[in-house]
């Protein structure tokens, strides 16, 4: 676990000195920002109704910026070699995958916490359920990390930035997707669909309600996407 | 402290390496010696685990690769051809995290890196990022990089690749300097250079080593007679002829220049004496006088043409 620490205190440090973290940063609050804004001039009384429909843009933003985050974790190591150092230390692949994964991670989770100031601002505005800005910020932290396990995943299976953030923006839009096409296919599938989609599991959170069962397939599917990234790492061996 | 034995590596349906078997001794420097595409790399990532072997096994200090990976990866400071740098980095973090990854302690960590900055003559460049270096500098963090936990065994992928002549000069220095210290596997397809740097030579073709050992007993083993070069100032027709008569004398070959002669001789005889001495009676102004060494290049050469006449 050492190991893992270290790989994601030198992922870290790397994001903050390329301009990636900065430029995600400063998209990702824009663009929640304004459409917050938008949001409380528009019905000045409305305040917690306007959390849930905040949370959900927040899932959806971090939808097109995690793959962005995620895209070079892997794929750069492979193009420029550094994947044969990383793999020629004592330090299982494990360590490696969740290493970067921890860093990405700490990242998100960092840029989440200056979105706090929004539900402080309709606190002022009037009074807030708490307990609602604590479910919803739950459930994006589960929906962002499973995104950011996924793209870990696509940048495990190339060795190019751009395809693995495609990539990943792809299997994110598949997670996200199904559940819309579950109301247009037979009702056992459609059910099939719905469970394993993520904006499915995502709702109850942005309404106030915390669901074991989606804590559950929120914690499979990052756990999936993990152990298939490690697999891929070793699988490269294997070539 | 390095053993293969019949390690054959397929990619796909195609062997890259076939039943490879090496011993490389404690304090040794061995050089890995092959045309591009002979198997070197391959080899050299099974030894230091970044890849499994199809079939075969190899121990680096006692360590199984594949059981024991993590052990074998310890005693393993490995520079791959393409040097594996974070040119984000400045050299002085880069190693730090080369470190940490070992499991270095921070008065370790203190100790190794100012022994590593000054052998590999880094002194001034710790605190620059590493893309603004020069290949020969990152070629030196490279080394650096893999003496940092102090390893017993260090294998070197083509460690001159892309240096300029100066350069290369040093880094060959470095690594004949780190004899006893460390076992080195080197590999490189310039022949001087295993010549110059290393007490032994594997030499490696189409994935299959096709001779060991040192670099004079190889050309030895190639070389029929001993070969003296002579030339002399006076040539007259006669010259061959005569130098021919003397005892143990097996052929005399005109070489290019005007009255110069390869005068090939029994093995083990030494004749530069009696033939100066010759040469000096009857007059011809003795101009020059050498013993020719076969170079591992024809060496080499005669290997590989071999190889590819009973295939």
């Amino acid at each position: 676990m050492r190991n893992a620490l270290t790989i994601a205190g030198k992922e870290l440090r790397s994001y903050f000195t390329s301009p990636l973290a900065y430029v995600v940063t400063v998209l990702f609050l824009g663009i929640i920002g304004f459409i917050f804004t938008l949001g409380i001039l528009s019905r000045p009384q409305a305040q917690t109704d306007d959390l849930a429909g905040l949370f959900g843009t927040m899932v959806f933003v971090m939808l097109m910026l995690t793959p962005v985050l995620t895209m070079g974790l892997l794929a750069q190591e492979k193009s420029s070699g550094t994947i044969e150092l990383l793999m020629t230390r004592p330090v299982r692949d494990w360590e490696i995958v969740i290493g970067k994964y921890l860093a990405a991670v700490a990242l998100v989770l960092s840029i989440l916490v200056l979105t706090l100031e929004m539900p402080l601002i309709l606190e002022i505005g009037g009074d807030l359920d708490w307990g609602m800005v604590l479910s919803g910020y739950v459930g994006v932290v589960l929906v962002v990390m499973a995104f950011l396990a996924l793209g870990l995943l696509a940048s495990s299976l190339t060795s190019h930035q751009i395809a693995a953030a495609l990539i990943g923006i792809f299997m994110l839009l598949f997670f996200w997707l199904i559940g819309w096409v579950s109301h247009s296919v037979s009702e056992s599938l459609g059910d099939v669909f719905k469970h394993i989609s993520v904006l499915e599991n995502f709702l109850d959170f942005s309404k106030g309600i915390i669901d074991t069962k989606a804590i559950v397939y929120f914690v499979t599917l990052i756990g999936f996407a993990l152990f298939a990234t490690v697999r891929s790492l070793e699988n490269r061996r294997a070539i | 402290m390095i053993q293969a034995e019949g390690l054959t590596k397929y990619y796909g349906p195609h062997p890259a390496i076939v039943d490879v078997s090496f011993q490389v001794a404690e304090g040794e420097i061995v050089a890995f010696l092959g045309p591009n595409g002979a198997g070197k790399t391959t080899t050299m990532r099974i030894l230091t685990g970044y890849l499994p072997a199809t079939f075969g096994s190899a121990q680096v200090a006692g360590f199984d690769v594949a059981e024991q990976s993590m052990e074998a990866r310890r005693s393993i400071g490995y520079v791959p051809e393409q040097v594996p740098l974070y040119t984000d980095m400045r050299v002085r973090q880069y190693l730090g995290y080369c470190g940490r990854l070992h499991g270095m302690s921070k008065a370790q960590m203190a100790e190794r890196l100012e022994y590593v900055t000054d052998r590999c003559g880094l002194n001034g460049q710790l605190d620059a990022i590493i893309a603004t270096l020069s290949l020969g500098y990152r070629q030196r963090v490279g080394l650096a990089q893999a003496m940092l936990h102090d390893p017993p065994v260090l294998i070197l992928d083509e460690p001159t690749a892309g240096l300029d002549p100066n350069q290369i000069i040093e880094v060959r220095n470095l690594i004949k300097s780190l004899a006893g210290d460390h076992t080195v596997m080197l590999s490189t397809h310039i022949l001087p250079e295993a010549q110059m740097t290393c007490e032994r030579v594997m030499i490696i073709d189409k994935g299959q080593i096709i001779a060991v050992d040192r670099p004079e007993a190889l050309t030895a083993q190639i070389r029929q007679a001993e070969t003296l070069m002579v030339r002399v100032q006076n040539d007259t027709e006669t010259v061959a002829r005569q130098l021919q008569d003397i005892s143990q004398v097996a052929a005399v070959r005109p070489a290019a220049s005007p009255g110069a002669y390869y005068v090939d001789t029994e093995i083990g005889a030494d004749l530069r004496a009696q033939i100066a001495e010759f040469i000096v009676n009857h007059g011809w102004g003795l101009l020059e006088l050498r013993p020719v060494e076969m170079s591992l290049e024809d060496v080499f050469r005669e290997l590989t043409t071999e190889e590819k006449g009973v295939a």
